[in-house]
Parts: structure tokens; sequence; C-alpha cells
């Protein structure tokens, strides 16, 4: 990453470490209790700012010898040492879970539901994932909280972890916990119905030479499998490679959908196409079957089956 | 959601706009009245917008009126004084600040300007009640404070904010008793405020003015007994300059005031007496002592003529110790005799009578003696209000009017005795107190401001008091008896007269005097007495608190004991044997629970459907450990208490 300034670069570092060490005090788990050795209090830049007036009211009272300005420092001095327990107090107790592995949509938001439980009331909790900046402010005691994640590539990831907060009661002393569930979320491929993407021969099927039945042929692109190639083709002309494609479309095979052995931006457009083709189906109420390169899903319906099928286009 | 948010904007608003009222209110002494006026505008201007839901004014317009209010700050600087301007400047920023306010998170400057502002009303204010409407001014704002971070519905918990006062309490004052204290940094500006007491200028009116002030001038505790009250002349000013009309402080004591008397270690000890005094702001330097001081605090200065003094102006209450040797103060030098020989030009009548009196009696203590006599025996009158006295003042007082005020004797008996030779000066300072046995401290207001006479006799100062001689009830007694009845109307102005009141006030002051001696007067000194009280009991605290500990040890211990017993039977077993325990003591140890319910259902048909329920929720709470049927399981057996009665009977019965 050349184009990282240096800030970037130190910062990434710095949670390089900050991971490790959290790795190593909490590891990924199914139910997480805040407890004492995982919650970190530092005063806010508002208590240090109060710091500042603790010390000037003591710097007036010792220079008026004035035992009630004094009194009022100290008192203030207490106030913000017992913020320390308040603080603590406002986050231990906290029980998160995370029972469901969140899905969406490569592109869209993916919305993770994280279960809270206490015996105690918690206010002003913001959440937050680590490294992304949307945050939830739960000012009332909640059950449920909803943070989303942006996904951008398909696939199985584990949850980042969820970096909880409260300044509550006084705002000056932030207590904070970064907290790691084992609960993987799926980003699945954007549907795309652009069937092209797929097989552009299928609609100029007619004017090219079909080889086979169900077969057709198409110009090479990038990530084309090379065992489809038709040598006889390149041969005579090495300009314009042309591959051997199966032939499907919705009418010919209606309820199974085929994922061709393909690789690098040819295999996303087919994932694209197909998880469409998926939803299309599910909403339809036909039953249908998926098949990949690697494996075949046997023809089932329902939303259970539904998401097998896109789990395995997002590990396709 | 929105509206809450808007409530809370408001109340949050209305509270701080409340806030900075008070604080003008409090603040009102330092700020010219103009400058009152344009706070109380700006922040009436802030209610109606308030009240009208309007949003703030733009931050450009605040920020513009702010620097022009500050720029006129500024010139005045020279009038106001540094202390002054700062809290001006503090408290135009907070208003600015709260002018402008458009959201909440800005408010946390406010929050913090506000703490500082209340810390500094302190400096100004130190009475009893009025520091504690400053505490409840800071306890709305630390309200205001948690407002600002606590969601916008909540309502303060106060098991929670028991909880922690509970904590902040001790630690506040364990804070206070042990957190070291330092001695002032730097000097630091004080407050222009006029002072009270007795000025370094004698009218003879000033003390008639001070007299009707019934307000504290200052407290004294002996730490043995109290001495007689003839013996209680509190000396503040020596008066040695003369013009014929007033007296005044000599130049030169005012300057030589810093100057520490060497210690008088041949004063005898057994005629010394020690006390403390508490002296109220009073603005001057000037303090109290009894006859010839001879150590005190560290925080008081001792002069060569036995006046004590503070090394600034007493702006909060001040206490020090002092103990006096109760003889007269011994002459300083030559000069100090030579000064107060002099006499101004005028009074004819009295420089003979003071002649006269020379040829009688050459010796100067009988001379005084003669001029007591003659004081009681012609007709002189103590009076509040004497007549005006033309330009030989003197003459026309002793003379022709021969009516007047301790200042007036003071003064006559001073001009006649250096007329005769003798060095004499106006001595001003108080005279008694009002001694409060249960508490044990005398209380010296400022109506018992007084005025005598000090003349030179064998190379020391002997007090002289001619108004013992006219009014000896002034002196033994108090001012009130020896005035005649109509004038003492005027030292009582009507509410005072009221029994009721009188006695709140008596109260009142007992309870400022705990509060100034224990939270006023605190000091390092005291602190030091605390630490070594602390450590001559280390070992007595140590063993209690070990004693205390093991007895909270074992009483856990026996309860986690006792509790592991009964804590296998699960919560539903129990409530049924809580109602329906004589019944269920007949039950066979191979019967559960619930079989022996369901046969007892058998039994007793006209319990059938009562028991039949019982029984089904009872499995549910103990099997499926449901809660809810925990609960409706403990309602079913409270609201049939009368058929579980008969049930019990049909039992017993067979």
């Amino acid at each position: 990453m050349p184009n990282l300034t240096l800030k970037q670069r130190l910062y990434q570092r710095y949670w390089q470490l900050i991971s490790r060490y959290l790795d190593k005090r909490q590891p990924p788990a199914d139910k997480v209790r805040l407890v004492q050795k995982l919650i970190f209090i530092l005063p806010t830049r508002y208590g240090w700012w109060f710091v500042l007036l603790i010390a000037l009211l003591y710097l007036l009272g010792t220079n008026y010898q004035n035992n009630l300005i004094l009194l009022l420092c100290y008192l203030l001095l207490s106030v913000f040492l017992v913020n320390i327990v308040l603080a603590y107090q406002n986050m231990s107790g906290l029980t998160l879970q995370c029972q469901q592995a969140a899905e969406g949509f490569a592109g869209t938001d993916t919305t993770v539901t994280v279960n809270l439980s206490s015996d105690k009331k918690h206010f002003m909790l913001n959440m937050n994932f680590v490294r992304h900046n949307e945050t939830v402010l739960l000012s009332q005691p909640a059950t449920t909280a909803s943070l989303n994640l942006t996904g951008t590539k398909r696939g199985k990831y584990t949850l980042p972890r969820i970096k909880i907060t409260s300044q509550y009661p006084f705002g000056l002393w932030r207590a904070w916990s970064y907290v790691a569930l084992a609960q993987p979320y799926w980003v699945y491929p954007a549907p795309d119905a652009d069937k092209s993407a797929v097989n552009v021969a299928a609609t100029d099927s007619s004017q090219q030479a079909k080889t086979d039945a169900g077969e057709t042929l198409a110009p090479y692109r990038a990530g084309d499998s090379v065992r489809h190639m038709v040598w006889k083709r390149l041969a005579r002309d090495p300009t314009n490679p042309v591959v051997r494609q199966q032939h499907f479309s919705a009418q010919a095979e209606p309820s199974w959908i085929v994922v061709p052995a393909l690789s690098g931006d040819a295999l996303e457009r087919a994932l694209r196409y197909a998880c469409q083709q998926l939803l299309q189906l599910e909403q339809s109420g036909s039953s249908y079957g998926l098949k990949l390169p690697a494996l075949t899903l046997p023809q089932a319906k329902g939303p259970q089956h539904l998401q097998r099928c896109l789990q395995e286009l997002a590990l396709c | 959601m929105l509206t809450q948010q808007m409530q809370k904007q408001k109340q949050l608003l209305l509270s701080w706009a409340a806030i900075q009222f008070s604080l003008l209110l409090l603040l009102q002494q330092a700020f010219a009245g103009w400058v009152i006026a344009i706070f109380a505008l700006l922040l009436l201007y802030r209610l109606l917008s308030v009240f009208k839901a309007k949003a703030g004014i733009s931050l450009k317009l605040v920020n513009l009126l702010a620097g022009i209010i500050a720029i006129t700050f500024f010139l005045q600087l020279r009038q106001a004084g540094v202390l002054h301007f700062m809290l001006q400047i503090l408290l135009l920023a907070a208003t600015a600040r709260l002018l402008a306010l458009q959201h909440l998170y800005e408010a946390r400057q406010l929050v913090w300007v506000h703490y500082f502002l209340i810390a500094c009303c302190f400096i100004l204010h130190q009475d009893m009640l009025i520091a504690l409407f400053i505490l409840l001014v800071f306890a709305v704002n630390l309200y205001s404070h948690y407002r600002l971070f606590s969601p916008p519905v909540s309502r303060l918990n106060w098991l929670q904010a028991g909880r922690s006062i509970l904590i902040i309490l001790p630690l506040w004052l364990a804070i206070f008793l042990l957190f070291p204290r330092l001695p002032p940094f730097w000097q630091i500006p004080n407050a222009n405020i006029a002072s009270t007491g007795l000025s370094d200028t004698l009218d003879p009116g000033s003390i008639e003015q001070l007299v009707q002030d019934d307000s504290l001038a200052f407290r004294v505790e002996f730490t043995d007994t109290l001495p007689p009250r003839q013996q209680l002349y509190w000396r503040a000013r020596l008066y040695e300059d003369f013009d014929g009309r007033r007296w005044q402080v000599n130049a030169l004591r005012q300057n030589a005031s810093r100057q520490r008397a060497p210690d008088n270690a041949a004063a005898s000890k057994d005629s010394s007496l020690s006390y403390r005094i508490i002296a109220e702001a009073s603005q001057q330097t000037g303090l109290f002592a009894l006859a010839t001081p001879v150590t005190s605090s560290s925080n008081v200065f001792i002069s060569p003529s036995g006046l004590l003094s503070s090394n600034k102006p007493v702006s909060q209450r001040l206490s020090y110790q002092v103990s006096s040797s109760l003889t007269p103060v011994v002459l300083v030098s030559e000069q100090e005799q030579q000064l107060n020989l002099r006499v101004p030009p005028g009074n004819p009548h009295t420089q003979q009578f003071a002649y006269q009196l020379k040829q009688q009696y050459p010796q100067s203590h009988e001379l005084v003696q003669a001029l007591a006599e003659h004081f009681r025996q012609q007709p002189f009158y103590y009076s509040l209000t004497p007549p005006t006295l033309g330009s030989n003042s003197i003459d026309a007082f002793l003379f022709d009017s021969r009516t007047g005020f301790c200042s007036h004797y003071a003064s006559a008996s001073a001009v006649i005795l250096r007329h005769a030779g003798i060095a004499a000066r106006v001595v001003g300072g108080y005279q008694g107190g009002n001694w409060h046995p249960q508490q044990g401290y005398l209380a010296v207001r400022q109506r018992e401001a007084h005025a005598w006479v000090e003349y030179l006799h064998n190379g020391v100062w002997q007090p002289f008091d001619p108004t013992a001689a006219v009014a000896p009830d002034r002196i033994l007694d108090s001012l009130d008896s020896a005035l005649p009845e109509d004038e003492r109307a005027l030292l009582d102005p009507g509410w005072r007269q009221l029994v009721l009141l009188q006695n709140l006030r008596q109260q009142l002051m007992h309870l400022d005097y705990y509060w100034s001696v224990w939270v006023l007067g605190f000091n390092d000194n005291s602190q030091r007495q605390l630490w070594r009280t602390l450590y001559r009991h280390l070992p007595a605290m140590a063993y209690s608190a070990a004693v205390l500990f093991s007895i909270i040890i074992v009483v856990l211990l026996y309860l986690r004991l006792t509790q592991s017993g009964t804590d296998n039977t699960p919560q539903a077993t129990k409530q049924l044997y809580r109602y329906l325990g004589k019944a269920l003591a007949t039950k066979p140890l191979s019967l559960s629970v619930s079989a022996f319910l369901l046969q007892c259902a058998k039994r007793y048909p006209a319990h059938d459907a009562y028991l039949k329920q019982l029984t089904a929720l009872y499995e549910q709470a103990l099997y499926k450990e449901d809660t809810e049927a925990l609960n409706q399981l403990k309602q079913l057996l409270k609201c049939h208490k009368a058929e579980l009665g008969r049930l019990r009977r049909a039992i017993k019965n067979t």
C-alpha cells in the first residue's frame, strides 16, 4: 500500500498491535459479558478540561486562602473520581450475543443484530464496528442493537470487533470495550439481471455456428476456462480467441442454476446473475437446484435452501 | 422524540439562565450598575426567546456584541480592578454562549465557565447562608451537566445518585481534611470594595454612624476564662494627628505597621492572656488585640505600638491566635512622645482649663483622675445625637453643649492632656462584646465601636476612658443601657425588636460561628493538629477497624453457610410450603408434592379446580423454570387465602 500517508500507516500498525493484544485478552466468543478486564476507562477531552478546572480552582483557593473555593474544588475532584466507578457501572454486566449470522449482498448494508441482555440498566451506549464509522446510540436500555456493515466483496467473514463506548453520566470519562463475537457474516454476490454478462453469445447464437446442442461459441474474455477454448479456431484466427460455452437459459433448464467453471471477472458476473436467478425462482415459488463447478445442491425450495445456495455462491 | 429533545433543551436553557441571574446577583458588588443592566438585558432577551421558542441569535452578531462589551469593560479596567474585570469577562463569555447556543453539545463550555464563576462567588461571599445558596446554584449546574450527557427522557436515578453521594461525601471530606494546604503562590488582585469598620480618620460623628451598624466585627475565643468587661478594650487604631476637628492616623504609623516588634520576652507570663480572634472581612489591614500583644500566629504582625495588622486587606474571614500581656503599651521612641504633644491652634477655653488643672495637679495620673472627676460631677451627657459644634469644637463641647458620644469625650480629654503637657492620643477600637457562654465565644459587633485615650506616664501608655466616667453603664453593661430610652430605638429598627426573630438571628449567628471556625478557619495549623491526633489514635483506630472487619467477615460467612443450606429448595416449593406448610406436613415421604396435591383434589372435590390449577402452575414453575408461572402461582396463593384455610382444615380433620 504505497499511497497511504505516514499517519495512516502508523494507525494501521497501531491497530495490529491492539488487535493482537485484544485477541489474547478476549478471544472471540459466542456470548460476551462485559467484565472488569474487558472495560477500558480514560478521561474524555471534556474530562481533561475538567481536570484543568479543578487545578485552576485549587490555585484560586490557595491564592485567596479561601476554604470554600477549596471545598468546591475538592467536591469537583471527588465527583470526577467517583465518575470512574459510575462509568464502569454503566458498562459492566452487559452481555452481548449475536445469535444469527448476518447476511447481505455485496455493495449494500449488511445488518448485524446484536442481542443485549443485562440485569442492570445501561444508558447512552454507543456501538459501532471497529474501523466502521457508522455508530448506533442506545440512549435507553435496549434488548437489541442493529449495526450495519458494508461488504464490497462476496464471501464469508468473521464479525469485526464491536466497539461499545459510553460517557454516561457526566461525559468526563469514556468507558469502552472491544467485543469480538464468534459469528460469521455473509456477503452474497449482488444480484444482477444482466444476462449478457454471463453469456453474450446466447443472444447472437443464430449468427454463430452451433457446435453442439446447448453449446455456443463466444469470444474469449479474461477468466474463461482454457479448457473451453476452441483451439482450432485459435489457430485460424489468433487475434480473436473463441471459447465454447454451455448454453443455459431459464427456458432451457428452468430449475437448475448453473455456474460454469470460470474465474476472475467472468465468474463474478456469472455469480451475480445466478444470484438474481435464485432470488427470482424463490420468489416465484418453484423449486430449484444449484450446480457449481465443485458441487451440486439438489432441487428444493424455501428460505433455508435459498440461504444455503447463496452461501455457496458467496464461497464459490 | 424530537419534542422530548426540545423539552429538555428548553429546561436546560431556563436553568442556565437562572444560574446566570443568580451569578449576577451574587457578583453584583463586583459590577458597576450599567454592567448589571447590560447582563440583565441580555439574559431577559434570552429568556424571551426561550419562551417564544425562537432559536438563539446568530453567532456572528453575538460575537460582535460581546466584542464591543468586552472592549468597554477593558476601558473601565482601571476603575474595576483586575479581579472584577476577570469576573466581568467570564460572565460575558457565559452569557454570550447562552445567547448563541444552538446545539446542546456547545453547552459543555458554558457549564465549565459556570463552575468557575460559581467558585469565584466565594471570593466575595463567605456567609453561611449565602454559601448554601451558592452551593444550591452549583447543584443546579451539576444537574444540568448531568442532563447534557444523559438520555433525553430519563429521570434522575435516585438510588444511584444516593449511592454516589454516599461515596462522594467521605471522599470529599477526607480530601479537604488531609490534602496538603499550601501558602499562596503569588500576590493576587483584590476586589475594590469599600472597607468597613473604623477608618483612618475619626470625625466627631464617625463612631455614631458605626454603632448603628449591627453587623459583626470579630469573634473571640479565650483559651482560659473571660476577663472582666472593664478589661475588654480591643485596640485597633491610634489617632495621633489632630487638626482641630478630626483625628487622623499618623503617616508614620501607616508605614510602620509592617514591622514586626521584637518579642517581648520580658513580659510576665502570669498576666498574659491567650485568645483566638476570627475577624470578619473589613477590607482593611488593621486588626484587633487587647493591651500589649506579645505573640501571634504567623499570619498577622505585631507593630511596636502594640497594634495588629495583616499583610494584606482582610477580604475574607481571618482567624488568628494572639497572646497579650495585660500591661499598658510601652513608649517606643522619643519621636512618638513628641508626636503626641502637638496641639492645634484654637480652643482657648480648653487651653486655659488645662493650665488650671496642670497647676492644681502636677502629677499626670492625678490630673487624669481630676479630669474624670470633672466629667462625672459636671452635667455631662452621653448621647448618640449630639448637637453640631462650631469651629472651636472642643470648647463648644466642654463648656457649652456638654453632650456627646465617646469620640467627643476622648477627643476632648486628649486635647486637654496635651495642653497640660502630657503626651496623649486617641485610641479607636471596640469595647466589650456579647458573651455567648454555651458556644464559648465573645461576639464583638460594630456597635461596640469605641474611642478612648492613652496618656504617657512613666514611659508607658496608660489607658484612660472618659466615657467610663460619664456613662459607666456603657463599659460595664452595654451601649443600650447607657443610652436614654428614645435613643435606643435608633439602634434597633422595628423588626429587630421581635423576640422570635431575635432568637432566630441568635441561632443563625451561632451556626455562623461554627461555620467560620470549622469551615472557614480550617488552615494548615488545624490540619497539622488533625494529623497529630490521627497519629496518636492510630493504633486504636487500627484495632477497631480490625475488629469491625472481622465481625463483618464472620457475619458474611455465617450468612453464606446458612444460605447454602436452604438454597436447594426451589422458589416454587418454598411458596407452597409458606401457605400450605401444615397440610403438606401430612404428605407421605414417597409422594411428590404435585402428586399429593392431585390426590387431595380427588379427595376434596370442592377444591378440585383450584388445586389442579395450583399443581399445573407449580409444575410449570418448577420444571420449566418459568418465572411467569411462578408469579402467577404467588398471586394464586395470595388471593385465595380463604380457600386455602378451608382446605387446610379439611385435611386436618380427616
